[in-house]
């Protein structure tokens, strides 16, 4: 007797992780704002990677007068101590995107930004998952401890937890992913709750999984593309927070360039030299921007068809 | 509903709870060791270590967080056998602690070994006098203790026989005094009855200076709120009842690229172009004297840059809440039934659209009050922002948990003003 055997059409194949990821870089460019926002964000990766094998002259070097405006060998002019703003200006993207120095000496890759993002999805996602899928006191307790950490105004924690452990790359870090939890913690929250109710939640479960296999396993994945857009929009304030924190100087530790205390510095000599201040200013916005502008059109694309 | 709102509050509470033992946490170990700020690199152990037993530092953590909390008089009561009272210096105008000693006020003060009382005078002044023999009590180990209170606000214990030292801080530097007391407790009434202690940078009350820096913050943000809103509230529905025309596309793009410009290039860009390149505005907010806060030209600058910072936010909130309301099917119907364009946006749309902005700017409160601080810091302002950053940088921890509890709370007690609002707002809620 012939049984029905389920067939495999090899052609019809799952498409493969590259093909997905074309498949979601070219959703952002059906978005005009997107594409737009991307370009901005890919314009200073590259400057960041250029800066890696070549700046103009050494960053950290003072090889010219102080305070010169934008000129023939200094293209966007110098800084108080002498030193290149070109250069200075792209090495600054590398503590944001590209490295991260810790207190050893040993210098990591990923920069400071995203390091930071990483760390509060991480630590975002485990509690949000618990608090939504397991609910009742877990919720409870979860909650409240974020809605107290919610409470405190962002600069203020900043200000504690710097004064607290000192400067340092792994300090922004931290400082980062404890003000980023609760957000990501919430948004979880609210997606477990939503797709706890479906029917393969009720299937695990009725096979048996263990609650942390149901909840990184059934219900983490259908709730990445929110957090996807959820986590560029936090590189976004991510670099924010690198700036603000090198403006008021308990940013990263000095003396490698970080466009933060370059404001700051060069907001010192705005008499002497006030085109110096744009520089680093702009890039800030520039990138902030960028990955605002992206972030919305990948959200606007992701949910043209789910309304 | 009450029932809700009774909800909150118990959360609200425990919220406060838990916020005011992590802040005293954090600034415990974040601290480090305050005495070498204050004494310099220079002093010695000894040194350290008296005036840390001085500042009450030598307690166990738990029971400075509750003398800070709810203040340590009525514990130190029981060890005076005294009442404990705040009075005003009509000199000094500061608030001094006395014992109420059968109708008189003392305090008490050693010298050679011999205990003598001051007894407050009318005017402020003390007089002194030698104190009897039956004030010492036997002690845990044996010897003669006499806990009393001393000059500087401080309960204090005395041994008979044997003097104790410490090094007192002056002008010059440091001094050792011979006949001081052995152990001490700075006398404070704790944050939750309005004394958060003393400022180690100034040396003065908390107190002293807060009232003066929240009155300009609530200066500043009052005026940036008042120029904020309508503004927000106009570009958002414009821009929401424009949806995807170039009209939209504009003042979307615009407030996008307000928010995402960090407070501080807002503030540096306005000062380089009116404060220096066009010479129009005082580039810094420097108060010569305490009602120079309203000289609006010097706050011009600073309420600007706030409200760039702010506009942008709320007129994305206000069009995303007002398109959503103008694609509603009750919206349609208006439309459909002929009803005049104009009538449908104020009369139907604007009420319905206006409830999310207006709660969620209160949740916002806490996004504002970053942007103050570091708004205070670029211009130099004198208000809340500016102190706690200071105060943060100094470490000194009266000041920055005093501050810290109070944006706090702020930020806490408006999200909760938000919750009810939007309760009373949304009927769905309110009938449930």
């Amino acid at each position: 007797m012939a049984v029905a055997q389920p067939t495999v059409d090899p052609a019809r194949r799952r498409p493969s992780r590259l093909q997905r990821l074309w498949a979601g870089l070219a959703l952002v460019f059906q978005s005009r704002v997107g594409t737009i926002g991307l370009a901005m964000v890919l314009f200073w990766v590259v400057v960041a990677l250029i800066s890696l094998v070549w700046t103009p002259y050494p960053p950290n070097a003072s090889l010219f007068e102080q305070n010169l405006p934008p000129n023939g060998t200094n293209w966007l002019g110098t800084d108080h101590l002498g030193r290149d703003l070109l250069s200075r200006l792209m090495t600054g993207t590398q503590v944001i995107l590209l490295k991260t120095r810790l207190p050893n000496g040993l210098v990591l890759p990923i920069g400071v930004a995203i390091w930071g993002v990483l760390g509060s999805l991480v630590l975002g996602t485990v509690l949000g998952l618990n608090a939504g899928y397991r609910g009742g006191w877990w919720d409870q307790t979860i909650m409240q401890v974020l809605d107290a950490l919610i409470a405190f105004p962002r600069i203020v924690l900043y200000l504690v937890v710097i004064a607290a452990l000192g400067q340092g790359d792994w300090v922004v870090i931290l400082a980062i992913t404890v003000t980023g939890a609760p957000g990501v913690a919430r948004l979880v929250r609210s997606l477990a709750l939503d797709i706890k109710t479906r029917d393969f939640i009720r299937a695990a479960e009725t096979r048996g999984e263990s609650p942390w296999y149901i909840m990184f396993v059934e219900i983490l994945p259908n709730a990445r593309g929110p957090l996807i857009v959820d986590a560029m929009l936090r590189v976004g304030y991510a670099i924010f927070a690198i700036g603000t924190l090198g403006f008021l100087g308990i940013g990263l530790p000095p003396p490698d360039p970080d466009w933060g205390s370059m404001v700051n510095d060069a907001r010192r000599f705005i008499y002497a030299n006030p085109l110096a201040v744009v520089w680093p200013s702009l890039a800030i916005a520039s990138l902030v921007v960028g990955l605002n502008l992206f972030a919305d059109g990948l959200r606007e694309e992701t949910t043209r068809y789910q309304k | 509903m009450a029932r809700f709102i009774l909800r909150s509050l118990l959360s609200t509470a425990v919220t406060m709870f838990l916020v005011s033992l992590a802040l005293f946490l954090l600034v415990e170990v974040g601290s480090g060791d305050i005495t070498v700020k204050i004494l310099g690199v220079f002093s010695t152990p000894e040194q350290r270590a008296s005036y840390r037993a001085q500042l009450g530092l030598d307690q166990p953590w738990y029971l400075r967080y509750l003398d800070w909390l709810v203040g340590n008089d009525w514990r130190a009561e029981r060890l005076v056998g005294h009442p404990l009272v705040t009075v005003r210096n009509p000199q000094s105008g500061e608030l001094e602690w006395w014992a109420q000693v059968a109708g008189e006020q003392l305090r008490w003060d050693m010298e050679e070994g011999q205990i003598y009382e001051l007894v407050r005078q009318e005017d402020g002044s003390a007089m002194r006098r030698p104190a009897p023999e039956t004030i010492w009590r036997e002690g845990p180990e044996g010897e003669a203790v006499f806990w009393g209170v001393d000059e500087q606000n401080r309960a204090a214990m005395w041994i008979q026989g044997k003097p104790g030292v410490a090094f007192i801080l002056t002008k010059a530097g440091m001094r050792q005094e011979t006949d001081a007391p052995h152990r001490y407790i700075p006398l404070r009434k704790g944050l939750l009855r309005g004394d958060p202690g003393m400022s180690l940078m100034t040396g003065r009350p908390v107190m002293a200076t807060l009232p003066t820096r929240i009155r300009n913050t609530f200066v500043l943000a009052g005026l940036a709120f008042m120029v904020v809103m309508p503004l927000a509230l106009l570009f958002g529905i414009v821009a929401g009842v424009n949806e995807g025309r170039p009209l939209d596309r504009t003042i979307s793009i615009t407030s996008l690229a307000l928010t995402a410009t960090p407070e501080f290039v807002t503030g540096v860009f306005l000062i380089l172009i009116l404060g220096i390149w066009l010479r129009v505005l005082p580039p810094t907010t420097v108060f010569l004297s305490d009602s120079d806060i309203w000289n609006l030209k010097l706050l011009v600058l600073p309420v600007l840059t706030l409200t760039a910072v702010e506009l942008g936010y709320v007129v994305r909130m206000t069009r995303a809440s007002m398109v959503e309301v103008m694609n509603s099917p009750y919206i349609r119907t208006a439309i459909l039934k002929g009803m005049p364009f104009r009538r449908v946006v104020f009369r139907h749309a604007v009420r319905n659209a206006l409830m999310a902005p207006i709660t969620v700017i209160m949740l916002h409160v806490n996004w504002l009050v970053g942007g103050i601080v570091v708004v205070e810091v670029v211009f130099g302002f004198p208000g809340l922002g500016s102190y706690i950053y200071d105060a943060a940088i100094f470490g000194d921890f009266n000041a920055v948990e005093a501050a810290a509890m109070l944006m706090v709370t702020i930020a806490v007690g408006t999200r909760l003003v938000g919750d009810v609002i939007y309760t009373l707002l949304n009927p769905r809620i309110r009938y449930s």
